[in-house]
């Protein structure tokens, strides 16, 4: 067996927490993988390691896990709280807990930082073994595909025999996607939400520009650079880039419209931020870097950007006919990062090649991160498909 | 006249008969899944249902069924020709805004198109327009006019000479009176309440 820190995930009851409605505060806990791991590139590493959290408990016959994947920038803290004194729950608490839309009374909830990640999983910042430093751009090239590769590993580790699901949004839909094509027999169930079977030119394009602001900042150095340094500007530019193709000019305008801030004593210049938007941005930006590595966030884009089942498989048809498990894809009407179409595609394609499949669409201004929605309907319809009963009564009402 | 909830039953029940065991069916309008929860119950068919809202894709989700939220004609392009066994369309016709667009269309994705409508040419609806020289009110159209959805009623005189115009072959015809139940034995578009066929390529 590997090795796994010792530290207990069962949520601790809290005061704070006592709610009912939440899984309290939950430590993160390592898998660590022992042995050698290949990439798909062909490339190797000689162990790794995943953070994850759980939350629930596994049932005696270990088929009531549900997987939660993450996006580009987030981690495997999905729900309940670190401390009493946290600021703010796991990235997905709203939708995780007991008697929530994924009920943690009912189902055992796995979430990990993906590998590539830089949120206690092995990645470009972890140290290599044989150098005693920083992988830095040396770390093997990562896809979809190896962090789905890691995660099973994982779920064997923690003793799971079948996944009821598997769900996530933008990079998580695709995590999922992949769960379902590549381990079609674990794989009961796959939620999909905005996301994508293959990024348009544009998204690639927004990528692409937030690594050229990362790799044109000298301080990234080729990848090189120490674990308390690297290219703080253009890692916090990426991100201010980046945040703006997760919202929409409605709810940007809604948030924001053209608010000026107050000015703090000391700031004269022109270019000093003026609108509310701008000191936002500056904030996103700053904080993104006191928690994201810029080397992680080169390799986690271009992971996402060489998502493409189709183009591996001659047809997404093709790509989804080993899939076993039911399916649900949600879009969203703002998501103009990966548009609805995107969604109706996976859809569709999942219905040609005669799955079964379902697609559901939200209104909503709140752009791609609108999967994170507090939304009643979002939550009705996961919990319709994650607890959805094989004998019900018919309703004849017309 | 007998309950809406028995008219919904009978209706089912007809499409049942109709219904090949373990075909791949597509349902048009498909509300909140209850004919295809029938028919996969019944038939055992490999169901999905097209329908613009959301709500009822959510509940078609929660009885564990396939639906699509969007447009019926664009859902049918997507997919190669016959590619569905049957394509139901069980009294959503009158609500299209391009009926023979649709209804060709469903007849290159599927073998066989399945097509269900309340005659309005019923001798009781004539009299709603003629003597009280108002909308039809029944008990399947319980809504006055103006909460009502837009509706392009139909007679079954209409919809034969549409399947004439257009070379569409009617393989198979039920024309039911006014309980919905009870074959008509003459002169359907006056005494037939609810008719049924179904569809094929010329």
């Amino acid at each position: 067996m590997p090795e796994v820190a010792p530290a207990p995930s069962e949520p601790v009851p809290a005061s704070r927490h006592l709610a009912g409605d939440d899984v309290g505060i939950v430590q993160p806990r390592d898998f660590i993988h022992p042995g050698p791991f290949t990439f798909k590139s062909g490339q190797t590493i000689p162990g790794f390691t995943l953070r994850y959290e759980t939350y629930g408990t596994l049932n005696a016959t270990r088929d009531n896990a549900v997987l939660v994947c993450h996006a580009l920038s987030g981690d495997h803290h999905c729900a309940g709280w670190h401390a009493e004194s946290d600021g703010k729950p796991g990235w997905w608490n709203n939708l995780i807990g007991p008697g929530k839309a994924v009920d943690t009374r009912r189902f055992f909830v796995v979430c990990a930082n993906v590998l590539g990640g830089c949120q206690g999983s092995t990645g470009p910042s972890s140290i290599d073994p044989a150098t005693g430093r920083p992988y830095g751009s040396r770390f093997p090239f990562v896809t979809i595909r190896d962090m789905v590769d890691a995660q099973k590993l994982l779920l064997d580790h923690l003793g799971v025999a079948e996944l009821h699901a598997v769900l996530g949004g933008s990079m998580g839909g695709m995590t999922a996607m992949l769960f379902a094509t590549e381990y079609p027999l674990f794989t009961r169930r796959q939620i999909i939400l905005a996301s994508t079977a293959k990024e348009s030119a544009q998204a690639i394009a927004f990528n692409e520009v937030g690594r050229q602001a990362i790799m044109q900042d000298p301080a990234w150095n080729q990848g090189d650079y120490p674990r308390d340094g690297g290219p703080r500007v253009g890692l916090a530019i990426a991100r201010m880039m980046a945040h703006i193709t997760y919202l929409s000019d409605a709810g940007m305008d809604r948030k924001f419209g053209r608010r000026k801030r107050e000015t703090t004593a000391g700031e004269t210049s022109t270019f000093d931020a003026q609108f509310e938007v701008e000191s936002y941005l500056r904030h996103q930006g700053q904080s993104f870097i006191n928690r994201f590595d810029a080397n992680s966030y080169l390799y986690i884009t271009r992971a996402i950007d060489q998502f493409d089942p189709a183009g591996a498989a001659g047809s997404l048809e093709r790509a989804f006919a080993p899939v076993q498990a039911e399916s649900l894809v949600v879009g969203f009407t703002s998501d103009w990062l990966f548009p609805p179409e995107q969604g109706r595609a996976i859809a569709l394609a999942l219905l040609r090649s005669g799955k079964r499949a379902s697609y559901a669409e939200l209104a909503t201004d709140l752009g791609h991160d609108s999967f994170l929605l507090e939304s009643a309907e979002l939550y009705t319809l996961i919990q319709g498909f994650l607890e959805r009963s094989e004998s019900y009564v018919f309703d004849f009402t017309i | 006249m007998s309950k809406p909830v028995e008219k919904r039953t009978v209706d089912m029940q007809v499409l049942g008969e109709w219904v090949e065991p373990h075909s791949r069916v597509l349902d048009l309008g498909c509300g909140r899944g209850e004919l295809m929860a029938y028919l996969v119950q019944a038939k055992q068919i490999a169901a999905t249902g097209v329908d613009l809202d959301f709500h009822r894709i959510s509940a078609c989700v929660r009885k564990g069924l396939s639906a699509y939220q969007g447009d019926m004609t664009a859902f049918m392009r997507a997919f190669p020709d016959r590619h569905f066994d049957r394509i139901i369309c069980s009294r959503t016709v009158h609500e299209l805004n391009d009926p023979a667009g649709v209804v060709l269309e469903a007849l290159r994705a599927a073998t066989t198109v399945t097509v269900g409508f309340v005659n309005h040419g019923f001798w009781k609806n004539r009299v709603d327009a003629l003597v009280r020289g108002r909308k039809v009110r029944n008990d399947v159209y319980t809504t006055p006019w103006h909460e009502s959805r837009p509706a392009n009623p139909l007679t079954i005189a209409d919809f034969e000479d549409f399947c004439r115009v257009k070379s569409i072959r009617i393989s198979r015809r039920a024309h039911l009176l006014g309980d919905w139940r009870t074959p008509c034995p003459a002169l359907p578009n006056l005494f037939a309440g609810y008719a049924l066929y179904d569809l094929a390529r010329a």
